[in-house]
């Protein structure tokens, strides 16, 4: 049973019972992936934005490379409010899961927000 | 009216007014300082001597009505901390002021002939030349408040603390900010130095009855207004209750710091264990709990964004504005110290005498790196800055920055670019931004290469994030949409709307056309950009600045940064690309 680290930063901290950054452990089943993670804390894949696995980037907000992704004991998570920001110039170049490479190139690596900013 | 040229001669203490010549009649902002400061200015004149001068000039759209987070000011001159140009950018109230006087630039030139000191107060009527002797040695929070009671009309203040009095190399220029405290700078490459070499302490813009801003082509200004407004207004890091205004720049820290990217303990980690203490959720949490400051504050009238925040102090009084991300980084993860109190006490000694935060951050932190004081040690940081109050001989050695106090304790891991620091993104777990610091004309600069669209770099689709290939060409269309977004008076975080939202681009190109009597069409972004590039680059070729400046320091190519375990791999003949279009 895989123990996993998990900081949220932001208003979805709420669904670790903090304000704006909530950190806890869980213990999750065998086969658990990150979706599997997302829905033992309630958090709504729709409130999701960066989310890094071991200082590796898995996704970004608005898109969903990473539910499928397999976690290991002693993994830390961290996971971004959709609201955070992290501008292109800054995170050019930076470490990223091969599906998420395989998610901008698709989408559109230079984008600073990959959600519809027409939906409230 | 026509926008004139301001010039002031500190040698006989007299000034007049000129004509915009034609040649300088396009630009605005970053592209008229650079420009002046290349045609009037030889580059291997001495930075503090005769022969240097302080450009300040609005941007385009500074002054103008309504236009959305248009009070930046531009100030150029030649950086006593790189030996080349600089062009310094900041908010506060100058920029709206300084425009709606009808100035397109002021030019502070020549050295008091008497060594004395002035105050130089400028409204509608012209200039008049002050005595700054009641004011010498105090710091810029007291002179804000002495200039706000003196002159009833809340006029801007540029001016600088005791350590651009003593005309050290890491001395900024302070702008006052809305409630009149001393939070934005003009804070890189040493230009406070630069107006202490002219003898000016303080320059006083009152635009009471000023003649304004001339719109030539109101219609498309107020259609370009518009788009670029909404276009703030409704994406999720601009708008109200979006990343920036919730938690400022700041919101970066956690980010970073996940990635492996955040400089630590004098760039020899991408990790800091106190990171989430120093962040921009910290100090909501601060705002909340000590029930005083606040976040989502303006730093100029008229912004949207209201990115800035003032952090209050135990007792929940206001305490310091701005505890940036940068500034924050620099004092915590890259000193080891994880107190956001230390934090915005050391932002607030360096409001107040008038020193850059990153380059004082990364200046502690290579004197702890020196084994002069233990990384963490809050409370000998803090003393750091009594030294520079005093002028001790190890203060005016730390207000030199980062190079003269490496040499100073015998430290080899340096992490400057040009002679100016690094801010808060480590080159070797984020390569593109490498790129930037080591090419830009300015030294090592965050702020020099903001992401365009991608349609409008030419790269849309091509850009694959993990390899060093196109990191050439991209950064220097984003160094080149900078300098377009530092001439407009926009403030450059307009860069996220105009990047992900085709009409906000077309708002931030309509509305500066409208107020120069262009064309939208005849408005090429980039193309501007790369022409103010290439007077910068020229600039510093003259100065004796040669392919070898472009390079990050040597450390970064041998030392392992975890937890990624990477170097800097980018060949040096790709950063010689960037600007083999000029040389």
């Amino acid at each position: 049973m895989p123990n996993i680290n998990v900081t949220l930063y932001g208003d979805i901290a709420s669904y670790g019972a903090g304000k704006h950054i909530a950190i806890m452990d869980l213990d999750l089943p065998d086969d658990a992936v990150i979706d599997t993670l997302l829905q033992e804390i309630s958090l709504p894949s729709t409130e999701r934005g960066y989310l890094f696995v071991n200082a590796v980037l898995f996704d970004a907000p608005g898109l969903y490379a990473s539910k499928d992704e397999l976690l290991q004991n002693g993994d830390h998570i961290g996971i971004f409010s959709i609201r955070h920001m992290w501008p292109y110039q800054y995170r050019d170049g930076i470490h990223m899961s091969e599906a998420l490479q395989i998610a901008m190139e698709e989408s559109g690596a230079m984008k600073n927000t990959y959600r519809d900013i027409n939906q409230p | 009216m026509s926008k004139q040229i301001l010039r002031i001669n500190m040698a006989d203490l007299s000034y007049k007014y000129e004509k915009v010549p034609k040649k300088w009649s396009k630009w605005a902002g970053r592209g008229l300082t650079s420009t002046i400061v290349a045609e009037e200015v030889e580059p291997t004149c001495h930075p503090l001597g005769p022969n240097n001068k302080l450009v300040i000039a609005p941007g385009w759209v500074s002054g103008t009505p309504a236009a959305p987070s248009s009070g930046r000011t531009s100030f150029g001159g030649k950086s006593p901390l790189t030996g080349g140009i600089k062009e310094s950018n900041s908010g506060g109230l100058s920029s709206q002021k300084i425009a709606k006087l009808g100035l397109a630039a002021i030019i502070i030139e020549g050295t008091p002939k008497d060594e004395k000191w002035y105050t130089l107060f400028l409204n509608k009527d012209g200039v008049k030349f002050e005595s700054a002797d009641d004011i010498l040695g105090k710091g810029m929070y007291q002179v804000d408040e002495i200039f706000w009671k003196k002159y009833p009309n809340e006029p801007a203040i540029i001016g600088i603390g005791p350590v651009g009095e003593k005309k050290l190399s890491n001395a900024g220029i302070s702008i006052n900010d809305p409630e009149n405290k001393p939070g934005r700078y003009a804070a890189r490459g040493g230009l406070g130095a630069v107006m202490g070499a002219r003898g000016v302490k303080a320059l006083i813009v009152d635009d009471t009855d000023g003649p304004g801003v001339d719109i030539a082509d109101m219609d498309l200004f107020k259609a370009g207004r518009k788009k670029l407004t909404d276009a703030i207004m409704s994406h999720d890091l601009t708008k109200p209750g979006g990343g920036l205004n919730l938690y400022g720049t700041n919101v970066l820290m956690n980010i970073v710091n996940e990635a492996g990217g955040l400089p630590t303990r004098n760039f020899s980690a991408g990790q800091f264990e106190g990171a989430a203490k120093i962040s921009g959720e910290m100090i909501a949490e601060m705002v909340e709990k000590r029930g005083g400051g606040m976040t989502g504050h303006g730093c100029h009238p008229g912004c949207v964004i209201k990115c800035s925040n003032i952090y209050p102090d135990e007792e929940g009084n206001d305490f310091v504005s701005c505890v940036e991300y940068e500034s924050a980084w620099a004092f915590g993860a890259n000193c080891g110290i994880d107190d956001l109190d230390y934090v915005a006490k050391m932002i607030r000694e360096c409001n107040d005498l008038g020193l850059d935060t990153i380059e004082a951050g990364n200046t502690v932190a290579v004197y702890m790196d020196g084994g002069a004081l233990e990384f963490g040690d809050k409370e000998g940081a803090l003393s750091l800055f009594d030294e520079i109050r005093k002028m001790s001989p190890l203060g005016r050695i730390l207000g030199q920055g980062v190079e003269a106090t490496a040499k100073a304790f015998g430290v080899h891991r340096v992490p400057t670019v040009k002679g100016q620091s690094m801010p808060a993104y480590e080159p070797r777990a984020i390569k593109g931004i490498g790129v930037t610091y080591a090419t830009t004309p300015m030294g090592a600069d965050h702020t020099a290469g903001y992401t365009i669209a991608p349609e409008i770099a030419g790269v849309s689709g091509k850009v694959d994030p993990l390899t060093d290939e196109g990191k050439a060409d991209l950064s220097l269309t984003f160094q080149a949409a900078t300098a377009f977004i530092d001439s407009t008076g926009y403030c450059l975080f307009i860069a996220f709307p105009i990047l992900d939202i085709e009409t906000g681009f077309a708002g931030m190109v309509e509305s500066v056309a409208g107020v120069m009597g262009l064309k939208a069409d005849d408005v090429d972004a980039i193309a501007m950009g790369k022409e103010v590039l290439k007077i910068e680059r020229e600039f510093n070729t003259r100065a004796g600045f040669t392919s070898a400046d472009d390079r990050l320091p040597e450390f970064m190519r041998y030392e392992k940064l975890p937890p990624h375990d990477v170097v800097w791999t980018m060949p040096d003949e790709d950063l010689d690309k960037v600007y083999s279009w000029i040389d």
